[in-house]
């Protein structure tokens, strides 16, 4: 069972969650440009390591939240500062 | 039916609980399972620190009855409370929260969800033991206190969890749990915590009149 710690209701086993995906930044629709826009939406980092994620907390307090997880191990960290 | 004005003018609507089968159980009365959907419910959400959080007196994951009279608040989520209370008491209830929201600079909502939640009561020093067969959090006494209430998968169902022994006054010192859930997932919710308590001898009963 994996245990993934939410910032609310602490460690519970991840299938209380979805997972949403890689952490992007959003560029602004006004001033983008057709290939950033589709790199957002499409294209992932699918790094070997740490990675910040989005997961979401469907049956628990229904917050979305961002974590740190090593993509091999599978341990997770609250996000550092300089992600 | 409604008048000309769209005002409803006939007999207050009934809350029928979706919970069908109340048969009494074969257990001595140590442990009990009761069908308490009947309580009026109404889920309010606000900012989480503003002024209506202040009114209602709790945080998330804690309950407190100090908002209007024999009410149950629980923090259900961040932002997010459950009041659970007699249905007579709904409507003045209301009007006390409507009269918080107006103090509140931030969005409030208030819904009645009286009709649209199953809700039940498994009281007794096994409750704990029944539950844990059904949900992984750690029930002890550090994590989930009296007054403590969380949301999680029971039985693979979102479920509000609340720890209330006080409600279970009338049976003794022993654990109460109350279990919230969306109305059409209330006669599997039953069902399944009815079999898991069938081997601490789990007795079954209607709601008090």
């Amino acid at each position: 069972m994996m245990l993934l710690r939410c910032p609310w209701c602490g460690p519970r086993n991840v299938t209380e969650f979805r997972y949403v995906g890689e952490k992007t930044s959003r560029p602004d629709p006004a001033t983008t440009t057709p290939t950033q826009w589709r790199t957002y939406l499409y294209t992932r980092a699918n790094v070997f390591g740490w990675t910040v994620e989005t997961w979401y907390h469907s049956t628990g307090c229904r917050q979305h939240f961002s974590v740190e997880r090593h993509t091999l191990s599978n341990r997770t960290r609250p996000v550092q500062e300089n992600s | 039916m409604p008048d000309t004005t769209g005002n409803y003018t006939g007999p207050p609507p009934v809350a029928r609980s979706p919970i069908t089968t109340v048969a009494a159980g074969r257990g001595d009365g140590a442990l009990t399972l009761t069908d308490e959907s009947s309580y009026g419910k109404l889920l309010v959400r606000a900012a989480a620190t503003g002024p209506m959080a202040t009114a209602l007196g709790t945080r998330f994951g804690r309950t407190s009855r100090d908002a209007g009279d024999e009410a149950l608040v629980v923090g259900s989520g961040p932002g997010e409370w459950l009041l659970l209370a007699d249905v007579a008491e709904l409507p003045k209830l209301t009007e006390w929260l409507e009269q918080q929201a107006e103090a509140d600079p931030d969005l409030v909502s208030i819904v009645d969800a009286t009709h649209g939640r199953a809700m039940m009561r498994l009281t007794g020093h096994a409750a704990a033991d029944v539950l844990a067969k059904l949900c992984a959090v750690d029930l002890s006494d550090t994590f989930v206190p009296d007054g403590g209430a969380f949301r999680s998968s029971v039985t693979k169902l979102v479920t509000d969890v609340v720890r209330d022994d006080a409600g279970g006054a009338s049976t003794g010192d022993r654990p109460s749990y109350l279990l919230h859930c969306e109305r059409s997932s209330g006669q599997y919710l039953w069902e399944a915590v009815a079999d898991a308590g069938l081997e601490y001898g789990l007795t079954t009963t209607a709601a008090p009149t």
